[in-house]
């Protein structure tokens, strides 16, 4: 049963992304499952998120982190059973936290049954549910993804004797959306997670359903058709429930995703988080400003969703070559940090560790337009392990406590999933949740009181942002409104102590209140604003006029 | 009748021995003034020399070509000069006051109107210097810039400048000295009215060609007839 | 230290949300609407492609200007509050502006300085309002030594044609080198880069006298360098194109030039102790000359140089010693085509000039105006004999020029006190 009666939960959320695997072993076999989730689901309540999106924990050789599916409509054993993902859910739903699951639409585990039976032969009837060609020349020009590892979208079957077609790994082939049969089956999926009560889900890899030649098979026509469907179903049957779009592309082609509210109701603004790292490391806010201003207006309903890190590499793909090579030099100096046009590394060792920055950047997170997702682990400031394959360095286990396996998991420290990081400085010894709950001064309570302030007013969720221009490119400055709610937030990018002069005159007469220790500002008069910032300062301020 | 005549030379002796007593205090008097008074002007003779030699006075006036003018004629530099003046002056002027309390008749009237004498004196030798300093330096200015702006005659435009405004300042300073004002104002009416008369015609008639090509390169764009092409020094 | 009174408010603001920078470039302009748009254009997109990630301002330092060129400056500045399209820039570029009086010491360098002291800028270039063919590279090639390789001074040397600077190949230069030790080609340079570290130290000096104007700082700053403990390069940039100059521009330039450069000298110690000229590192090539015939009016030069020996006769007759004005008068007497002023004679003319200025004999203004036809004289002696001249032998007899004001040094040390 959905948990409230808001059909625009969603854009007052604060989304938590987690993969059931790392966050908490409750069987002792090293892997985080779904009961040990449950048992967790209070500290969550208590950090004070919303929603939760749950990374793939369906059956999978586990490739691709779980991205290659080869069984919809079950757990995967690891993590527990079905039930153990109902009672979760039912927890969740009691805490009034929304669940968002994937579901990855695109393509399969070479291993699912689907496809073992595609490739048994060329008259199977499920032949048609994925893309085959006897040559590999089709579709040319389309852009391969994984440029460290795959050096085409064909992969040659030897059972078959055909291509198939697969934008990622090639262990992982595409479906056919061409197929009807293939699209109710796909629909039949949704439900099947739909009537146990999930509120949302995230589709995968939307721009490459569907393939067409002479384009660059991402984005077509027929793809927002695929969508619109699922979309016009879901709203018929079930009410309040959301789509998120994985979609990395620029704003304006990402417009189409949300139709005219028809489509999706979210999709992640990819392009604004590396800009946020560039604005702090230039100390110029033009990175952000510039981007934001190329954002086209999204319908009433829609949303957009932003963060800072995920699971993936800080991609790098929507910024140009200089700014690239910018981003490498500044952020990834050791080579084996970069990874298919992009950085691997969490939050806290991309900003060196520096308390003060890692506060800025959430603040701006919390503060601009859009629904923010906070990574599981960067709340307590985790650190990354560049030494494991792929980007499983960002992807290691949680850490609770100082004590056994951080907490994590009773089983031996050989056992669990993931090697836990366990130097001076990241590691699960000094950093992790208990610690940190003691202190008011640490980051996950700090991070606590952030998310309050947050939620104590829609403007954030819902308002809409007015940049202000100051003469000091140093400091990024805008106004959230919302009817008769103004919010005022300032940050200073730069390392440095800033002087800034805002020009409020519009809001003339209000008096400034800071929204964390609610003390007065001074009001609001003809003269250009001063204020004068620390390095790394941000400030909320609340416009009220008496 | 003997004793008439002793009686008449005892007063007369007398009478000079009284003029003489009551002269003799008054010439007291006056050396006493003609002394402080050389002291005084002695005093202000070193403050000038002091003072001249600070605003470097030779300078300017080795500028104006005055310097020069003194060593033709045997003279010490211009603040020496000066300083000399000044206390002859000063001291002159003490030793009339001095000479005023002897009392001797007709003198009286003379002394007042010598001071009165003294500032347009001044005021003359001022302007007859500093038109001299200008005078120089302006014809100068003109010869240079007359000739390194290729124009003909430049020795005559520089002599001219220089003759005119000597005249000027001769006859401002004959006027200041009121010695037949109206004559020597009359006379530089005169010549400098028919000079630029002379000049006006002369430019009118003869110097059109030039004077035409002069206002041509001074306000109008120059034009390239591809005939020759200027160096340009940097 | 800085003397801050010479900023406004307002420009203090400016410089406020400028913050610290990496490199500053300074333009001093007046009246230069017509050629700063081009330069402006230059300047960016030489930052944008050889400088992308380094904190930069223009500062733009203005005598005054009632033409616009204030706004035109201030046009090329990108932010994100003014969408410039086609361009893709890492960071803001502020362009900056204010306005100096042309009466101060020091003028529109002073104040460029002064932004600079106060911003930390590490290097700085300054860039002419006037170099109208002006490239992106330019900028690359005074900069960079500076940036990055620890330069203080990086004069420029241009690809000039034959004739063209005269004034300051065959006096300048010489003089220069000869007085001060470094073979600077463009020792009053309008186009150069210095570190923040000899921007500081100038700084720090005493301010010049008010008579020296628009390029007496510049030549204050090369003199600064050569004599302090400072790296002093120079570095081919490209073209300068000729600039039409009528006759009547000829004083003007040699009062800013010529007239600075004696007024430089007296500071007496830091000239006469110097012994021999060393040449300066350069970059990039040193002695290109376009060679392209040139129609040069020689008549009208003869004609000025033996006018301006007659007429100027009791002017150079203060100014120099009789057996130079006698030699001077011979010269004059010679027909154009077989004109030829050796260079023992220009030297000694010129240093003769140099100690009258320092005496005073008369105003000294006068003294730089009287020198005007005599370098006529000159120019024509250089362009008749340079007529087929290669670029190769040119270079040696400007070298020629310059040993000779070398070698007659020790006569104006003789003359500097005694004088006439």
């Amino acid at each position: 049963m959905p948990a409230s009666q808001d059909a625009l939960w969603y854009k007052d959320a604060v989304i938590y992304q987690v993969h059931v695997r790392t966050f908490y072993d409750s069987n002792g076999d090293g892997i985080g499952d779904f009961r040990g989730l449950a048992q967790k689901l209070d500290y969550l309540q208590d950090l004070g998120v919303t929603a939760i999106w749950l990374m793939p924990f369906f059956p999978s050789p586990l490739r691709d982190d779980g991205y290659d599916i080869a069984d919809y409509r079950t757990v995967h054993p690891s993590y527990g059973t079905l039930d153990d993902f109902k009672l979760f859910l039912e927890a969740a739903h009691q805490r009034n936290i929304k669940v968002i699951i994937e579901l990855v639409l695109n393509h399969t585990s070479d291993q699912h049954a689907w496809f073992q039976e595609s490739r048994k032969s060329k008259d199977n009837p499920k032949r048609d549910w994925y893309v085959w060609s006897d040559t590999d020349t089709r579709y040319k020009g389309t852009r391969i993804i994984f440029i460290d590892t795959e050096m085409s979208n064909w992969a040659w079957d030897p059972v078959s004797k055909e291509y198939y077609w697969h934008r990622f790994f090639s262990h992982q082939p595409d479906l056919n959306y061409d197929n009807p049969a293939l699209r109710e089956e796909m629909w039949d999926v949704t439900k099947f997670w739909l009537d146990m009560g999930v509120d949302a889900f995230r589709l995968d890899a939307v721009p490459y359903l569907v393939e067409r030649e002479g384009t660059n098979c991402e984005n077509l026509p027929e793809t927002h058709a695929v969508i619109k469907d699922l979309r016009k179903r879901m709203d018929e049957h079930y009410p309040e429930r959301m789509l998120l779009a994985e979609a990395n592309q620029w704003p304006s082609d990402l417009r189409p995703y949300f139709g005219d509210g028809d489509e999706f109701n979210m999709a992640f603004h990819f392009p604004l988080m590396p800009r946020m790292f560039m604005g702090l490391k230039l100390e110029d806010r033009k990175p952000i400003t510039e981007i934001l201003q190329q954002t086209p207006a999204i319908p009433e309903s829609c949303q957009w969703c932003i963060f800072l890190r995920n699971h993936d590499e800080l991609t790098l793909e929507m910024v140009t070559d200089m700014e690239r090579d910018y981003m490498y030099d500044e952020y990834a100096k050791d080579k084996s940090m970069r990874l298919n046009l992009g950085i691997r590394r969490r939050l806290a060792p991309l900003l060196d560790n520096d308390r003060r920055r890692i506060e800025l950047m959430n603040g701006m997170l919390m503060s601009l337009p859009g629904t923010p997702i906070v990574y599981y682990g960067d709340e307590i400031g985790m650190g990354d392990n560049v030494n494991l394959g792929d980007r499983n360095g960002v992807r290691t286990p949680m850490q609770w406590d100082g004590g056994w396996n951080g907490g994590f998991s009773s089983a031996d420290p050989e056992m669990v999933y993931s090697p836990l990081m366990l130097n001076p400085v990241y590691g699960f010894q000094a950093l992790n949740v208990q610690s940190q709950k003691r202190f008011d001064h640490s980051l996950l309570s700090w991070m606590k009181r952030l998310i309050k302030v947050r939620k104590s007013t829609p403007v954030f969720g819902r308002g809409s942002i007015e940049f202000l221009y100051p003469a000091n490119h140093r400091v990024l400055a805008y106004v959230r409104q919302l009817g008769r709610e103004t919010v005022l937030i300032v940050n200073n990018l730069s390392s440095s102590a800033q002087a800034v002069e805002l020009d409020l005159k519009r809001y003339k007469g209000n008096v400034l209140i800071e929204m964390f220790g609610r003390n007065l500002f001074p009001r609001i008069g003809d003269l250009p604003y001063l204020l004068t910032m620390g390095p790394y300062e941000f400030f909320w301020f609340r416009l009220r006029r008496i | 009748m003997w004793q008439i005549i002793v009686n008449e030379l005892t007063q007369a002796t007398r009478d000079i021995v009284h003029s003489v007593a009551r002269f003799l205090p008054r010439l007291l008097v006056m050396l006493v003034i003609v002394v402080v008074g050389w002291v005084i002007a002695y005093v202000l003779r070193s403050i000038l020399r002091s003072i001249l030699r600070v605003t470097k006075f030779d300078k300017l006036s080795e500028d104006a070509g005055a310097s020069q003018l003194l060593k033709k004629a045997a003279l010490p530099a211009s603040s020496e000069l000066l300083s000399r003046f000044v206390f002859w002056i000063a001291w002159l002027g003490f030793i009339l006051v001095g000479i005023s309390v002897l009392g001797v008749a007709g003198f009286q009237e003379q002394i007042p109107r010598f001071f009165a004498f003294l500032p347009r004196l001044f005021i003359a030798l001022f302007v007859f210097f500093f038109g001299l300093l200008a005078s120089s330096f302006f014809s100068r200015a003109a010869l240079l810039a007359s000739v390194n702006a290729n124009l003909p005659s430049p020795k005559i435009l520089s002599l001219t400048i220089r003759t005119v405004i000597i005249l000027f300042s001769v006859s401002v300073g004959v006027e200041a000295l009121g010695i037949g004002e109206d004559t020597m104002l009359l006379a530089f009416a005169i010549v400098f009215g028919s000079l630029m008369l002379g000049l006006a015609l002369a430019f009118g008639l003869g110097g059109q060609e030039l004077a035409r090509r002069y206002l041509e390169n001074r306000f109008a764009q120059p034009k390239n007839d591809g005939r020759d092409d200027d160096l340009s020094p940097l | 230290m800085v003397e801050e009174s010479i900023l406004t408010d307002d420009f203090l603001r400016e410089l406020i949300n400028v913050g610290e920078v990496d490199l500053l470039v300074g333009l001093d302009t007046f009246n230069d609407a017509k050629t700063v748009g081009n330069v402006m254009q230059a300047v960016r997109a030489g930052l944008l492609r050889y400088f992308p990630r380094l904190r930069t301002v223009v500062v733009n330092a203005d005598g005054g200007s009632r033409d616009g060129t204030q706004e035109l400056v201030r046009a090329a500045s990108i932010s994100d509050m003014r969408h410039v399209s086609n361009l893709s820039s890492l960071r803001t570029l502020h362009c900056i502006s204010t306005q100096y009086s042309r009466e101060s010491s020091g003028g529109g360098l002073h104040t460029i300085l002064a932004a600079a002291d106060l911003l930390r800028a590490s290097s700085l270039v300054v860039i002419s309002p006037e170099s109208t063919n002006m490239e992106p590279e330019w900028v690359e090639r005074l900069v960079r030594p500076v940036a990055k390789e620890n330069y203080d001074l990086i004069t420029p040397i241009y690809r000039r044609h034959k004739f063209d600077a005269l004034l300051v190949r065959t006096l300048l230069y010489p003089m220069t080198r000869a007085m001060y030790g470094k073979r600077l080609r463009e020792p009053i340079p309008t186009d150069f880069a210095f570190s923040g570290r000899l921007a500081t130290q100038f700084l720090a000096q005493e301010p010049t006298p008010s008579d020296v104007g628009r390029m007496g700082a510049e030549l204050q700053l090369s003199l600064s360098a050569m004599s302090g403990d400072f790296r002093v390069g120079q570095s081919f940039l490209g073209t300068r194109e000729r600039i039409e100059h009528g006759a009547a521009e000829l004083v003007p330039a040699m009062r800013r030039t010529v007239g600075v450069l004696f007024a430089s000298l007296e500071n007496f110690a830091v000239w006469s102790a110097v012994k021999e000229s060393q040449p300066v590192p350069t970059i990039g090539v040193e002695h290109e000359v376009n060679l392209e015939p040139l129609r040069v009016n020689r008549k009208r030069l003869h004609q000025m140089f033996a006018t301006g020996v007659a007429e100027l006769d009791p002017v150079l007759r203060s100014i120099l010693y009789d057996t130079t004005l006698a030699e001077l008068k011979a010269l004059a007497l010679q027909p154009e085509e077989e004109f030829v002023f050796p260079n023992e004679l220009w030297a000694t003319t010129v240093y003769e000039f140099a100690a009258s200025h320092h005496q005073a004999v008369i105003s000294r203004d006068h003294v730089i105006q009287a020198l005007a036809p005599l370098y006529r004289g000159k120019a024509l002696a250089f362009v008749l004999e340079n007529r087929d001249a290669s670029g190769v032998e040119i270079e040696k007899n400007v070298e020629a020029i310059c040993l000779s004001f070398e070698s007659l040094k020790p006569y104006l040390l003789e003359m500097w006190e005694t004088g006439k």
